[in-house]
């Protein structure tokens, strides 16, 4: 045999008990999460690209020949009470929306999570001090103080909006961070890490968060969805978005306005339909992911 | 000189309580336990749950606090060690209880293996890997392993990936924490085996840690017995095997089985004899508290926790 | 037992105390001081001055945060310009309507999730279970204030079959029949549109904790015993299940607090929600400091007391 000595060796990039694959399972057996996976590729895709072609100046001005309009041909969704187009505002206020939304999440998500590992890896003493100090953000009248924030921030800008609504919502992912931690940092894995020699921060990033990425996965997801919802929220109430930048909530916030809401439903009801179906679907894709990563709830 | 000295060795945990969460007392996990190892040799450290041989080999690595007492390793005491720590450490590796939740799940056996080679040896990556390769082999895992994940491997496997591990570094000192008590009975002697053959080619010194007299009469050269925290009973393995003083000690070695069906009447008896002996001098062996006195010598190195009385 | 109450107390001074701070710091922040509501712009700057010096402003922070806790304490919240009365008097009035309107909100939330959670838990996975799932599931996913506005659209402004605004109707004579009727009618809209949306986290947690309990031992062996299905559910799971639930009504207050500034803008009712939201657009900061430090204690102590009904429902956790 002439192959005899050729030893080829074989070996397969196995992945570990692959995520990704169990979570694309799950999604697809599950016909509502992945409608609503789809959706959401959709209206990402189709927000942002369509938004590249208008001109958010073109549709924030106001044109007084043709206010209050309901929908025609000319103005797909009517127009508001500056004759600004309903259907341009509801891309680039869904896109808005999303923008601030994943930023929000991001952001959150970087300092709880860091919060979070600290408190539970460190334990004890330390432990007690930071909980204390989330227990007391979380008691905190959180939508009246982001209100209070907004109205005295000088040169308030997206940037500040998205910084004071992180301040006030990072608690939440940290608490649950912190007591997976403290379970994490009790187990062989970790300890044996210690006696390798290799310092704390690297058994916090390196060791620790890679086991508790699935529940991150899923925190975000929904915490997604929820942000989504405060944003619109403060923006309807006229403390989040200001009017000249668009967003899901500038449009609800027409509403407050009781001819608006009553006569002139086709500024509105747009919004909060979208609104309604980002939640819903963000937060079905969440669900099924919290199904693919607790073993006892898979469907598939 | 002895390469691990520990002399007076205590871990208390607080106990915390009332309304300010003040430190109300105290566990005593480990309440003054002294023993040296020889270079070279086994000891085993022996005793029952919660007897206290864990945290004292987890305090010896520094993973618990010590209250006092020190631990000379090579002249150098761990126990006040602060700054550079990490260099006598290096020295000083620790094979794991369960080979499942010491391996991180998430991580390749290059990177559970390479783990304390990236942190203290400055590695290529193509060095690394072969160090790495080198390593497996060398605890009798195939080098294509190393692109696998912990689950792929049986108990015994992983074990020697914690082996493999640990030995990375060249340690002078290995403490074995029940290495082999969540294997099978049929992988246990393998892996014990091995042990003791990597022990002859690196030159180890190993703190075996269990609760299985049997493994330990097979692994060690000196041995202590542990119960609630304190030693009752140290020596050779002569010592301990052939003449128990401790009743506590002489209930142990009565409860090893003896795998010659011959015996089995004969040991019956003895173990019953043993156990009556221990329900009616158990007062006499322990203190108020149900703690073991304080150690002495009765020959050169056998040590047992006898009361003052003469 | 008791430790457990005192040391949750001892956890609470220093939290009125953070937050007392915290609004102290958000009211330095704000533009204009006490006086700059009060006076007319056209007196000379010497005069404000000396005001200033008189009423304490340009002392060091912490004198003036003393100053400030200790009329506080006393009930002086300070004035506001816009109403040009008491902070503390014109709150009082508003306090009232936000109450009433919580206590409709908070009775309405219950009614709707005992019933609906005990269905669901004893009868889980059966077709009224995932009716009832369906609805918390879109009920989490809506955010209270759309769900308000659409309401509102519907039975007040479409059908008609409520008022779209105010507290009660004008002109009625205050505590006859007919004004407490009319009272009743504008608070019903609000709340019902508040519950319907709070409620759906009581009922889930009602549900998974009847499932929970479903599976016990303890209620295994009532069963063994030949206790009928009725009686089990009655003396044993209902009982377990329907404790922790009470203990989560001071939460409940923390999530009301959020909710009022939707519903009350959106309704008009004219509570505490609605004064914030008018002092915030009108800048009228002393208003809107002493909501924000009311609503700030009204939480803690929600929570203070939850932790203590808690404990008294579930002894583990008083180890902690």
């Amino acid at each position: 045999m002439e192959y005899s000595n050729v030893e080829v060796v074989e070996v397969e990039q196995e992945k570990a008990p692959s995520m990704a694959k169990v979570i694309w399972r799950e999604i697809v057996r599950d016909k509502v999460a992945l409608i609503s996976f789809i959706f959401l590729i959709v209206i990402t895709s189709l927000v942002y690209g369509v938004s590249l072609f208008l001109n958010q100046d073109e549709i924030v001005k106001v044109d007084l020949f043709a206010i209050n309009q309901p929908p025609s041909n000319e103005f797909l969704l009517g127009t508001d009470y500056g004759g600004r187009d309903i259907f341009g505002q509801l891309i680039i206020g869904t896109r808005n929306s999303l923008s601030i939304g994943i930023l929000v999440t991001l952001m959150t998500g970087i300092i709880g999570i860091t919060y979070g590992l600290v408190s539970g890896y460190y334990g004890g003493t330390v432990d007690n001090i930071m909980m204390r100090i989330v227990d007391f953000f979380l008691i905190l009248p959180f939508l009246m103080i982001v209100i209070v924030f907004v109205a005295i921030v000088p040169k308030y800008s997206i940037w500040s909006f998205s910084l004071i609504m992180t301040a006030f919502l990072w608690m939440g992912i940290a608490r649950l961070i912190r007591s997976k931690a403290l379970q994490e940092r009790e187990l062989d894995y970790a300890q044996a890490s210690k006696t390798l020699g290799t310092p704390n921060w690297k058994i916090m990033f390196f060791q620790v968060l890679p086991n508790l990425s699935s529940l991150i996965i899923v925190t975000m997801t929904l915490n997604l969805a929820a942000n989504i919802g405060l944003e619109s929220g403060l923006s309807f109430l006229g403390f989040g978005f200001p009017e000249d930048t668009p967003s899901l909530g500038t449009l609800l916030g027409y509403a407050r306005n009781p001819q608006t809401l009553e006569l002139r439903w086709w500024i509105w009801v747009p919004a909060a339909i979208m609104v309604f179906l980002l939640m819903l679907a963000v937060r079905n894709v969440g669900e099924a992911l919290k199904r693919a990563t607790d073993a006892r709830q898979r469907r598939g | 000189m002895a390469l691990l000295e520990v002399n007076d060795l205590k871990v208390h945990f607080p106990i915390r309580g009332g309304i300010l969460n003040r430190k109300i007392g105290a566990i005593k996990a480990v309440d003054g336990v002294s023993f040296s190892i020889e270079r070279g040799k086994t000891y085993g450290l022996v005793g029952e749950s919660g007897s206290g041989k864990t945290t004292t080999g987890k305090a010896i690595i520094g993973l618990n606090h010590i209250t006092s007492g020190t631990v000379k390793f090579d002249g150098v005491d761990l126990a006040g060690f602060t700054s550079k720590k990490s260099d006598i450490r290096k020295d000083i590796q620790m094979i794991f209880q369960d080979p499942y939740s010491s391996l991180n799940g998430r991580k390749r056996v290059l990177d559970i293996v390479a783990e304390p080679l990236r942190n203290f040896e400055n590695l290529t990556k193509t060095e690394e890997k072969k160090r790495v390769q080198e390593l497996l082999e060398q605890v009798g895992l195939s080098p294509e392993s190393i692109i696998k994940y912990p689950h792929q491997f049986s108990g015994g496997q992983r074990q020697r990936i914690g082996i493999a591990r640990a030995i990375a570094l060249k340690p002078k000192l290995i403490i074995a924490d029940e290495p082999v008590s969540a294997l099978d009975v049929s992988v246990q002697a393998q892996v014990l085996n091995f042990m003791q053959d990597i022990q002859k080619d690196l030159n180890l010194t190993y703190l075996f840690i269990s609760h299985d007299l049997g493994i330990v009469k097979h692994m060690c050269d000196e041995i202590g017995i542990m119960y609630k925290g304190r030693y009752v009973e140290s020596g050779t393995k002569a010592d301990i095997f052939n003449h128990p003083q401790h009743i506590y000690t002489k209930r142990l070695v009565a409860a090893i089985p003896d795998i010659n069906p011959v015996n089995r009447q004969q040991q019956k008896v003895y173990r019953e004899e043993v156990e009556k002996e221990y329900q009616q001098n158990y007062n006499d062996y322990f203190d108020q508290e149900g703690l073991a006195y304080t150690l002495r010598h009765i020959s050169d190195s056998h040590l047992v926790a006898l009361p003052q009385k003469g | 037992m008791w430790k457990f109450i005192v040391r949750r107390l001892l956890i609470t001074m220093p939290q009125v105390v953070l937050l007392s701070i915290l609004v102290f710091i958000m009211a330095q922040l704000m533009p204009g001081d006490a006086l700059s509501g009060l006076i007319d712009p056209n007196i000379d700057p010497s005069a404000i001055e000396e005001q200033r010096e008189k009423l304490g402003l340009n002392d060091p922070w912490y004198v003036q945060y003393k100053d400030w806790v200790t009329s506080a304490i006393q009930g002086d919240l300070g004035q506001s310009f816009r109403f040009k009365m008491p902070v503390s008097e014109l709150i009082g009035q508003r306090l009232v309507n936000t109450f009433w309107l919580s206590l409709a909100t908070l009775i309405i939330t219950y009614l709707i999730a005992i019933p609906l959670g005990i269905t669901s838990g004893r009868y889980n996975d059966t077709l009224r279970d995932q009716l009832i799932n369906g609805y918390t599931y879109i009920g989490f996913a809506t955010p209270l204030f759309i769900f308000a506005l659409v309401m509102l659209w519907a039975f007040g402004y479409g059908l008609g079959w409520f008022p779209t605004g105010g507290s009660v109707d004008p002109g009625l004579e205050p505590g006859s029949f007919a004004y407490i009727m009319s009272k009743v009618n504008h608070i019903l809209l609000p709340a019902i549109s508040m519950a319907l949306i709070t409620t759906v986290n009581t009922v889930q947690y009602l549900r998974s904790e009847i499932i929970d309990t479903k599976q016990k031992d303890f209620v295994i062996t009532a069963r063994a015993k030949g206790a009928s299905e009725s009686r089990v559910y009655r003396r044993h799971i209902f009982r377990n299940s329907l404790l922790p639930i009470a203990a989560y009504f001071g939460f409940e207050i923390t999530g009301l607090i959020g909710g009022t500034v939707f519903i009350e803008t959106i309704f008009s009712y004219p509570g505490m929600g609605l004064l914030f939201m008018e002092s915030v657009l009108q800048r009228d900061y002393s208003v809107v400091t002493s909501v924000v430090l009311l609503f700030g204690i009204a939480s803690i102590l929600g929570a203070l007391l939850s932790d203590i009904i808690l404990s008294l429902v579930d002894p583990r956790i008083r180890i902690k």
